[in-house]
């Protein structure tokens, strides 16, 4: 018989649900639906644990999970109002030790991707991450739970089980649906953290400090500027600047975020103009990152394989390319456009504007 | 001299991006089709830390990198060729597996163990670097184990920026949620940091750099030791590649008005 | 010049360029310089601590010996060959194909005459009228898919018992051994710009026909080769020896040819671009490994093409375009996907996926081609000192072989104590290479490919004799330099219409010139399936696996600009196998270095000369390119 075990934090002021005023970071309530899932398929026991900076913040998460009907634990106090290894991983090592569980779930945030391994480690226990989907094993003999995620930058998918326990697995954002459940008042145990002297303080966020913040994970829209945004445009010349301005007005407008793809961010070691408001940060594909966005808009880019891995979790997909055989148009988008993306985009951000107004 | 540090950069090999790749399982579990054929290079984030570890040195005299890497000695070999012109580093490599698909736990068994035996670490010095994440297995755990097992407990992941300070702390900039980065500063070595891409350039090969590592390189992949990695219980049900193949609407005849607002509509539903 | 005529590099100042002194440095690792490397460090283990093998760059360490790679990888080499592996067979006796990846033994060979089924080809009345005669009694002759078998395989193009390769992998294969001895260094990714000779004053030793090392590529610099971020002087690496083995289009070869200049009588004027799809057969290929095709005929009588099997159901499949196919839109993307759809290939290729893509110039001039063997401190070996035999259509297994004669030779003087001299170079390597098969071969072929230049049926004709009497009949023939063999747009109306109906159809299409031709021309539109039949940027990225090194300068350069702006031709752009070279805004055409696939066709392809053998495009030493392992 399985225990489960789901690991929460409150959110911070960089997470979603701070601004919400809600307790736990989103990512936290979705790794929660999958533990609540997981338990009921498997008829398993549940725990939740929760990581707080006090106990009032450590209350208040627990009564928006008390209809879960799960044992909640938390730890909770100043060490632990920002993130840090030493710390965190104290916090989660008393609450999985407390738990004494053989499944434990968690969010893939950068919070806690930093700190699992290593309580994976102290428990004896085994790790996997990024996971995208949990399932029942179907195979015959004992029942299993086989877990699904992405090798070689998105490029494999590969299906996975491990028979040994402990064995901690991070949950990738979006892959379940938030938990939402009458909040009500809790029993919460507080569980004390063995924590080592502290060697580390944190003392902030900064955002990059090149221009406008352009990288808006919650955005319903990803905005994507390829290269051919720099290069020579139908009149022979380059307008750089003149992208820029289009680029950053459609941000303004409609509140996407900015991706790039790596040949666009690259070309500032080849002396060639440059948006300077794009960092490596902005990189989407195989050596950037893979978003999680509902559409996604791609402007001036070529669209092959290396790019369009980081595509893997955009649903709707559409493209304006002046190349009608670019790879868009090789089942990689839904509509690809063949048109000059500087006027496309000068009239889109027109009717915009002109629909905000 | 207050602040030479020890750098370990620990770097796997990875196929060449550009590769295409296709998974295949034969009786050792899955792996890639001709993954020997395919030519290989230094991980993308581990070259970032290793850059990242030359360019500390460099500004802290007596500081010290090396690199230890874990793969089959051929690839290794041939990976080393490129990676020599770049920076000045000692090569530690470990005779293994290639690939993404053996277990984290056991990697990093084998990487602490070669890192607790190098001869003339200073493990109070200990930098140790890496990839926040490998372009093979992509599981980002690799480094926390490796520094669990050498017992460090500041760690830090996504970096892309340290500032070594006199007094010998540090400043770290780390990758969280929303494009941001959190700002820490650690009272000093050892640490854990798991790069992600930094903020330097790519540094251009340099043939003499190249012949200096190579004094050591091949001598230390004559001799480097073997490793088998035991699976922990890891069991692969599936391995496949993704099909996502959509019915594309290839657009020719519409005007930038038309396709506007074709894409506002599409913008504003849900 | 003035700096507003050329695109050419600025001359980078030669403040803080390293100086390295070393025994023998290397220009190029392909199969020449693999024969060489494996020869001598198979001499030297023999005994490693044998005195001849001391250091007199560097006194009381071993020989140091290092190899400069252009190519990102040593496994970015470029072509699938069929090879009688004579050569190769003698380094490795006990070879077994199954150890280097995707080399197999030649099993089945066949040579096929297509015809052509679309009508669009640019056939002579001569040729139309044998074609049709062969169609009339094709079921007679057992024709299929509008293909001829000829009955045998003549003798001087047979490869029985030879070896279907992968140069990549041959290379990759080679080269790992030879790392593993820690007896040679190899280094990828570094261009050598330039060979050094002795300064003007003579402070260097004797001018004549002397190299002193080689000049590695600057890195920091803008696309105009000035000094930007990180800027880094090439290094001079001065060597006693400089082995010189960076292929036909290579930039060391190129230069020494210019300032030292060839024998008498001797140029490099004929060349072919050789284009090839490495592709993955269906499941159900009754295709065998070892299976070697020659064809001719198809797509245009000038082209000849091939397909040889690897193991693992992939196939590398190819054309050759010529430069005596005087055609100046001639385009090798473009007809070889229509190529790789004749029925007779198509049958076997419908539903394969392209694995792989690539483009290498062929020094087709042989035996004429040849410069000066040796000189004063340097030697030459490989494709770019004549090896290639243009009867046998073979080139790997010579370049191969010089490489071991030098590697005999350089032994002989190392453990005799001489110098390497011209004269000693000349005793030891050049006599090796003279007494060899290599030489009775350049020699039987060097008249072999006369007749083409006299149209194509006289060339089969002419290639067929010397073929058949070892080279003692052939045809005379005067061969133009490389930019006159391009016929002028303006000589003939009608293909002037073409043209004209071509760039209507450019324009509307916002594609290509030499693209739209083709179609005016009646050949089909390419039906575009994502998988094996893709655009030339998606070969670029799917099969070629382009990519360029940031830092480096520009190196394709236009010479003159006035010479671009008046080209009407501009045959460059049409020949560029990455599609790199474009149209420009102003006349002068642009170049993309990022998809530059280092074929160097368009040091070739260019119709404009200001006199002499040279053409207008400077192809300069660079860094990048393909970055596949399966070419």
């Amino acid at each position: 018989m399985e225990t489960i075990l789901v690991l929460t934090h409150t959110a911070l002021s960089n997470e979603t649900g701070a601004d919400t005023g809600a307790a736990l970071t989103r990512a936290s309530l979705e790794a929660m639906t999958a533990g609540k899932e997981l338990a009921a398929q498997l008829s398993a026991s549940l725990t939740i644990g929760i990581v707080a900076p006090d106990s009032v913040a450590a209350s208040a998460a627990a009564s928006s999970l008390a209809s879960a009907g799960a044992r909640l634990l938390a730890v909770s106090g100043e060490p632990f109002a920002q993130p840090r290894y030493a710390s965190d991983a104290a916090a989660l090592e008393a609450l999985a030790r407390t738990a004494n569980a053989s499944i434990i779930l968690a969010p893939a945030s950068a919070r806690f991707a930093r700190v699992a391994a290593g309580v994976a480690h102290r428990l004896g226990g085994f790790i996997d991450t990024h996971i995208t989907g949990l399932q029942i094993g179907t195979a015959p003999g004992a029942e299993s739970i086989e877990a699904t995620r992405w090798f070689y930058r998105q490029r494999v998918e590969a299906v996975l089980t491990r028979d040994v326990r402990p064995w901690f697995l991070l949950l990738d954002a979006g892959t379940h649906a938030a938990f939402a459940g009458e909040s009500a008042s809790a029993q919460v145990e507080q569980v004390a953290a063995q924590i080592p002297a502290l060697r580390t303080t944190v003392s902030g966020l900064r955002s990059p400090a090149q221009g406008a913040q352009t990288i808006r994970p919650d955005a319903k829209l990803l905005f994507v500027a390829g290269a051919g945004w720099t290069k020579k445009q139908l009149d022979g010349q380059a307008h750089a600047p003149e992208a820029g301005d289009l680029i950053l007005a459609f941000l303004r407008v409609s509140g996407a975020s900015l991706g790039s793809s790596k040949s666009l961010v690259d070309q500032g070691g080849e002396g060639q103009p440059v948006l300077p408001f794009l960092t490596h940060l902005n990189q989407i594909g195989q050596t950037g990152s893979t978003p999680r966005h509902a559409k996604g808009l791609s402007t001036c880019c070529h669209g092959e394989e290396p790019h369009v891995v980081g595509w893997r979790f955009i649903a709707q997909r559409r493209a304006v390319s002046l190349d009608p055989n670019c790879g868009w148009t090789r089942g990689k988008a839904d509509v690809v456009y063949v048109a000059d993306a500087f006027q496309v985009m000068a009239k889109l951000n027109a009717l915009l504007e002109a629909a905000k107004a | 001299m207050a602040n030479a540090v020890h750098i370990v950069v620990c770097a796997g090999i990875v196929p060449d991006p550009l590769q295409t790749l296709e998974p295949i399982t034969g009786p050792n579990g899955p792996g890639l089709k001709n993954e020997m054929v395919l030519p290989a290079v230094l991980d993308p984030w581990a070259a970032s830390a290793l850059y990242e570890a030359a360019n500390l040195a460099a500004k802290n005299p007596g500081s010290k990198v090396w690199l230890v890497s874990l793969g089959p000695k051929a690839k290794l070999q041939q990976v080393m060729m490129t990676a020599a012109q770049k920076v000045p580093f000692e090569l530690v490599p470990i005779d293994g597996p290639i690939g993404g698909f053996p277990d984290a736990h056991s990697t990093a068994a084998v990487l602490a163990e070669s890192i607790a035996a190098l001869p003339g670490l200073d493990r109070d010095r200990l930098l140790l670097f890496g990839g926040w994440e490998s372009a093979t297995r992509g599981a980002g755990v690799t480094l926390q184990l490796v520094g669990e097992r050498l017992g460090i407990t500041d760690q830090f992941y996504g970096v892309d920026q340290i500032d070594l300070r006199d007094d010998g702390s540090f400043e770290v900039l780390e990758r969280v949620e929303g494009g941001k980065h959190q700002v820490s500063v650690c009272a000093g070595t050892p640490a854990v940091l798991g790069w992600a891409t930094g903020n330097l350039a790519e540094p251009r090969n340099n043939p003499q750099t190249g012949m200096a590592n190579m004094r050591t390189i091949m001598p230390a992949l004559q001799k480097a030791r073997p490793a088998t990695l035991a699976p922990n219980g890891l069991r692969y049900v599936s391995v496949s590649l993704p099909k996502q193949q959509r019915t594309t609407r290839v657009v020719k005849d519409l005007t930038p008005d038309e396709i506007a607002a074709e894409l506002v509509e599409w913008i504003g539903a849900e | 010049m003035s700096v507003e005529s050329t695109t050419a590099p600025s001359p980078a100042p030669d403040l803080d360029r390293q100086t390295m002194e070393v025994d023998i440095a290397c220009a190029g690792f392909g199969p020449a310089m693999g024969g060489f490397l494996t020869t001598l460090t198979r001499a030297w283990s023999e005994n490693p601590a044998d005195p001849a093998f001391e250091s007199k760059a560097a006194p009381g360490m071993p020989l140091q010996v290092l190899c400069y790679e252009r190519a990102d990888d040593i496994a970015a080499g470029v072509s699938g060959v069929v090879t009688r592996a004579q050569g190769i067979r003698a380094s490795f006796p006990g070879l077994n194909p199954a150890e280097i990846p995707m080399a197999v033994e030649v099993t089945h060979e066949r040579v096929l005459y297509l015809l052509d089924p679309i009508g669009a080809s640019r056939r002579s009345l001569t040729l139309r009228a044998a074609d049709r005669v062969l169609r009339a009694l094709g079921p007679l002759l057992g024709a299929r898919d509008h293909a001829f078998e000829l009955p045998w395989t003549p003798a001087f193009l047979q490869k029985h018992g030879g070896l279907v390769l992968s140069i990549g992998q041959f290379n990759q294969w080679v080269g790992s051994q030879l790392m593993a001895t820690g007896l040679v260094q190899i280094w990828p990714g570094t261009p050598v710009s330039a060979p050094i000779f002795p300064d003007a004053a003579g402070k260097d030793g004797p001018a004549e026909k002397t190299v002193l090392g080689l000049r590695l590529a600057d890195q920091g610099v803008d696309r105009f080769g000035t000094p930007a971020d990180g800027f880094m002087p090439g290094m001079d690496v001065r060597a006693h020896l400089t082995v010189v083995g960076d292929g036909p289009v290579g930039a060391v070869s190129q230069s020494i040819d210019q300032t030292l200049g060839l024998p008498q009588g001797h140029a490099h004027r004929e060349w072919a671009l050789g284009m090839k799809m490495v592709i993955e057969l269906p499941e159900d290929s009754p295709l065998q490994p070892g299976a070697v095709w020659h064809t001719f005929g198809y797509p245009e009588p000038e082209i000849f093409g091939f397909l040889y099997v690897h193991p693992q159901r992939l196939a590398s499949v190819g054309i050759f375009v010529p430069s005596w196919m005087s055609d100046p839109s001639r385009t090798a993307y473009r007809y070889l996907q229509h190529y790789i759809q004749h029925p007779a290939l198509w049958r076997y290729l419908k539903d394969g996926i392209l694995r792989s893509w690539g483009a290498k110039s062929l020094e087709e001039s042989g035996k004429r081609g040849e410069p000066f063997l040796a000189g004063d401190g340097y030697a030459r070996i490989g494709e770019s000192s004549g090896s290639t035999n243009m009867l046998t259509g073979s080139g790997v297994d010579e370049a191969w072989t010089t490489g071991t004669q030098l590697a005999e030779a350089v032994v002989e003087l190392l453990r005799a104590g001489k110098p390497f001299t011209r004269e000693n170079l000349a005793a030891t390597y050049e006599t090796r290479r003279r007494a060899s098969w290599v030489e009775r071969g350049a020699r039987e072929a060097q008249n072999a490919r006369n007749g083409f230049h006299g149209g194509i049926v006289k060339g089969m004709i002419g290639m067929a004799l010397a073929g058949l009497t070892r080279g003692h009949i052939s045809f005379q023939a005067h061969i133009p330099p490389a930019p006159k063999q391009i016929r002028p747009m303006s000589s003939r109306s009608a293909a002037r219409l073409k043209l004209k109906n071509g760039a209507v159809l450019a324009l509307e299409n916002g594609r290509p010139l030499h693209d739209a031709l083709l179609t005016a021309r009646g050949w089909p539109e390419i039906a575009f399936d994502g998988r094996l039949l893709v655009t030339q940027q998606d070969a670029l990225l799917m099969g070629g696996k382009v990519q360029a090194m940031p830092g480096f300068a520009d190196h394709v350069v236009f010479r003159d600009r006035r010479l671009c702006i008046a080209c009407e031709e501009k045959t460059c752009i049409a020949m560029c196998s990455g599609q790199a070279i474009t149209e420009g805004a102003d006349g002068v055409p642009a170049f993309e270095r990022e998809k530059c696939v280092y074929c160097g066709a368009c040091l070739w392809n260019c119709a404009q000369s200001s006199g002499g053998d040279r053409s207008n495009i400077d192809f300069l030493a660079g860094a990048g390119g393909l970055h596949s392992a399966e070419n």
